[in-house]
């Protein structure tokens, strides 16, 4: 954590508050211990859950970019080939498994499918154009999908910790309260 | 984190702080892993490759770009495989060092954080 003052909230997900005093902080709640560790864990588990949906997205955009990076590769190639008179002479899969030859004359332009049923002939410089920019914001957004996932960590952990304490005091608590039970009974 | 025995040390919102770093740093720490390890396979792959390279008899190779194999010159397969292979040694460099680097920040954290809480804390692996 780089400062002090850290965020109370990041993408509508709430901090999650320290307990600096567990007595303190029962008795303003106005909960048990037990009460207050089911709502503790109750919490916890949102946050988990919260955490388990952006690792699912950071494991799509993780799979995402070098699939793009392929796509800058390729083109970047037909761009070198351009204005060389070469043949590009390769094999393609037809179908899982099963490949044929295709010669590639010097191409001006390549076929982009956008997605949604829709394919668009851009000229070579263009596609480039488009495909670094898609990469440039998979990269952006997985940055900021690392620093979300970083931030409820943050919170799993500091829920985790208060639990234990809560806990922690709760077994204090009894065992002070059996003590002086012994005491009084002897 | 495991729960103690119920033996009560405060802790401070510093305390806190630094079990969020260490567990940040954990975090990191087993996605590098991963990751050396992806370069390491990624190393050999190209060294597997050089070698059928050296041992072929053909003039024209077949070297994937994109989704296609390209037929291409072996002397130009061999030039672009070592700049992968430099490329790819750099980072692998690189992580390596971010690793000792993380794992040099545990250790000073955990140092801390033992020496405060004892056996109230536990910093391992399962």
């Amino acid at each position: 954590m780089a400062s002090t003052t850290s965020p109370s909230e990041r993408r509508g997900i709430p901090a999650a508050a320290f307990v600096h005093d567990v007595q303190t902080f029962l008795t303003q709640s106005n909960y048990d211990a037990s009460t207050a560790l089911v709502a503790l864990q109750d919490r916890l588990q949102q946050y988990k859950l919260a955490e388990m949906k952006l690792l699912a997205q950071r494991r799509d955009l993780q799979g995402k970019i070098p699939d793009i990076k392929k796509c800058v590769e390729i083109v970047a190639t037909l761009k070198s080939k351009k204005g060389t008179g070469e043949t590009m002479k390769v094999d393609f899969e037809l179908a899982e498994g099963i490949y044929s030859r295709a010669k590639i004359p010097e191409a001006d332009s390549v076929c982009l499918w956008l997605g949604a049923n829709v394919m668009l002939e851009y000229p070579l410089e263009e596609a480039m154009k488009l495909l670094q920019s898609n990469l440039e914001n998979a990269t952006a957004s997985l940055k900021v999908i690392i620093e979300d996932a970083q931030f409820l960590r943050d919170q799993v952990t500091v829920t985790e910790v208060t639990i234990a304490r809560v806990y922690n005091f709760d077994v204090h608590q009894r065992r002070k309260l059996r003590n002086q039970g012994k005491k009084e009974a002897s | 984190m495991q729960q103690g025995d119920g033996q009560e040390t405060e802790v401070t919102w510093e305390d806190q702080q630094n079990i969020n770093k260490f567990g940040r740093l954990n975090n990191k720490f087993h996605e590098l892993e991963d990751e050396i390890k992806a370069k390491k396979e990624m190393a050999e792959n190209f060294e597997d490759a050089g070698n059928e390279l050296m041992l072929t008899d053909e003039e024209e190779v077949r070297y994937l770009i994109g989704e296609v194999f390209s037929h291409m010159p072996k002397d130009e397969v061999e030039t672009q495989l070592e700049g992968l292979k430099e490329e790819n040694k750099e980072e692998l460099r690189k992580l390596e060092e971010e690793k000792k680097a993380i794992l040099a920040q545990m250790a000073e954290l955990k140092k801390i954080l033992y020496s405060k809480f004892k056996d109230s804390i536990n910093l391992e692996e399962e």
